[in-house]
């Protein structure tokens, strides 16, 4: 309550630089708090629309007001982490997943990782990251499956090597384990390719 | 318990295309063509079976079949795979004799992060009507991807009965999103009944839907005379249509909810839902909602794709709601409902705390 009281007070203080109409689902309460902690990430060059997400899932959910700004509040917070880990040039979509990866436990030294390794969208990796979390993988495992193939992997095959590695938990193998297995047959898949393509004819040729 | 391999997956596939083609020493025709393939797949090896029945303007036919496949062998050395591959086939033309073939491969590749080197043997048969000849062929081969671009060579030399050739070859792969090109060109030269020259193909395949590709091939290919097809040129155009894989089928049902950590236990309404995702090639995503209680009035998702407004599902059969949106790439958060009833996350999606006291479902759209 004094939480809700005290970012009350600063949204009263801070000039609002325009209300997002999607916010008018808000209450009149929660409203201005949000408005304020979406106007100071956009002052801090944070995306805001991940903001504003958080709390319209909470005005759907129909969720209490503190609960709705403690929200908001903690992903801005997660999205300053996840700069400082991704850098400056991150894209919003690379943020929104950075921090997600974050708040599932990544270390920030795994993004970094992630940087320095791939050249393309890190969103598709990072997604992958927090899913295998999710399900159960344990962070440095999962960590190290995503880096091990985060180098030269399609965001495609990574997509499906999160799927391998869920029907293999489904079927009862440990996930360290189906992580690791996975990761180590998804490098591998080239080079199968490589050998059935010996008599692979050309879509229409007669 | 160790970990099981990851399921098969099996695609059934049918060609439809026409050609114009010229073979070495034949007056150009068009042609029209029907190829069904069946693929089985698994990490570690593919099965390919296809025929093809092509039907000329001349009014001939001629019909081909063929069976492929190869599978990786994982010894101690960690770096080091051994592959074993095969291949039958059999091609029929008019009233002359038919061809058939039987090879065996075996390749030692050696494995890097982005790249590979392999070295390998091919030996079999190989007939013309009940003229049998061995078949002998070695070879060596690299390969190296970059980003989206993959790109080989290879060059082999190869013994059929009394014919003698060598072939250099050059590949390169790319995929950009729905799009795929291939292009190869190489050269045939120390032959000895075999042909020589320059020969090289190119083929671009575009996804424009679940199941349907559109392609374009052509280019000029030398004579082999192990299938005992003759060189030619040619330009082609068709579909590709893939039919229902079993293994899509079976997914709507497996993933058992109790298997998963933090599931809730069985009688939950969660468990009688599911939610398949599928991303199309240009940039919507069909999201289908599987629902087991045939007597549902209706169904509702809510997402940061919708704003959080819930948005109404379509029913489209049975048990079965579906919707289709433009969702950019990326994480996604949504949860479904039945009857207005609590905010839930489905199956077929990962769980996560919502900071709301429940849990949300995220979608990773590539």
């Amino acid at each position: 309550m004094i939480l809700l009281v005290g970012a009350t007070l600063v949204a009263l203080q801070a000039p609002a630089q325009g209300i997002d109409p999607r916010l008018e689902r808000l209450d009149s309460i929660t409203r201005p708090i949000v408005t304020a902690l979406v106007d100071s990430a956009r002052g801090a060059a944070l995306p805001t629309e991940p903001l504003v997400q958080r709390a319209l899932e909470g005005a759907t959910k129909r969720a209490p007001a503190d609960r709705i700004v403690a929200a908001v509040r903690r992903l801005a917070i997660d999205l300053g982490h996840a700069r400082d880990a991704l850098g400056p040039t991150a894209s919003p979509t690379e943020l929104g997943a950075a921090a997600a990866a974050l708040r599932a436990g990544a270390h920030p030294a795994t993004l970094t990782e992630l940087r320095r390794i791939r050249r393309e969208s890190l969103t598709v990796p990072l997604a992958v990251l927090t899913d295998l979390v999710g399900s159960g993988v344990p962070v440095d495992s999962a960590a190290a499956a995503v880096l091990s193939l985060a180098a030269k992997t399609r965001d495609a095959d990574l997509v499906e090597f999160r799927r391998a590695v869920e029907r293999d938990i489904a079927l009862g193998a440990p996930p360290a384990s189906a992580t690791a297995a996975a990761a180590a047959v998804t490098a591998e898949a080239t080079a199968v390719q490589v050998n059935a393509g010996a008599r692979q004819q050309r879509p229409g040729r007669p | 318990m160790g970990a099981r391999a990851p399921a098969a997956q099996t695609t059934g596939t049918i060609d439809v295309g026409v050609s114009s083609v010229r073979y070495d020493g034949f007056l150009p025709s068009g042609a029209a063509s029907v190829s069904p393939a069946l693929r089985w797949e698994r990490p570690a090896g593919i099965l390919t079976a296809r025929g093809t029945y092509l039907r000329f303007e001349s009014g001939h036919r001629s019909l081909q079949s063929l069976l492929a496949g190869s599978f990786l062998i994982r010894p101690a050395a960690h770096r080091w795979r051994g592959a074993l591959g095969g291949s039958l086939g059999a091609s029929r033309y008019l009233d002359f004799a038919s061809f058939w073939h039987a090879t065996a491969d075996a390749r030692l590749l050696m494995l890097g992060a982005d790249r590979g080197v392999w070295i390998g043997g091919t030996a079999g048969r190989t007939s013309y009507g009940r003229a049998a000849r061995p078949v002998t062929a070695v070879g060596i081969g690299a390969w190296m991807q970059r980003s989206q671009v993959m790109v080989g060579g290879s060059a082999t030399r190869s013994f059929v009965g009394d014919t003698a050739y060598d072939d250099v070859v050059s590949t390169a792969h790319t995929r950009r999103g729905p799009l795929a090109l291939d292009g190869s060109l190489g050269a045939r030269f120390a032959s000895r009944g075999g042909g020589r020259g320059v020969f090289g193909e190119a083929s671009a395949t575009l996804a424009v839907g679940e199941r349907t590709v559109l392609f374009v091939a052509g280019g000029r290919y030398p004579t082999d005379p192990v299938s005992g097809s003759v060189a030619g040129r040619y330009v082609s155009g068709g579909v590709r249509l893939r039919l229902a894989s079993p293994a899509r089928l079976s997914a709507r049902t497996t993933i058992p909810s109790a298997s998963r950590p933090g599931t809730p236990a069985d009688g939950d309404p969660v468990a009688d839902l599911r939610l398949e995702v599928l991303p199309r090639p240009n940039g919507v995503v069909r999201l289908v909602l599987y629902v087991a209680s045939t007597s549902a009035a209706g169904a509702e998702l809510a997402g940061d794709f919708t704003d959080w407004q819930p948005l109404q599902l379509r029913r489209s059969a049975n048990g079965m709601w579906e919707t289709v949106l433009a969702i950019p790439s990326g994480v996604h958060r949504l949860n479904v409902r039945i009857d207005g009833g609590a905010w839930i996350v489905p199956a077929g999606l990962t769980r996560a705390a919502d900071d709301f006291g429940d849990e949300v479902g995220i979608m990773t759209v590539p």
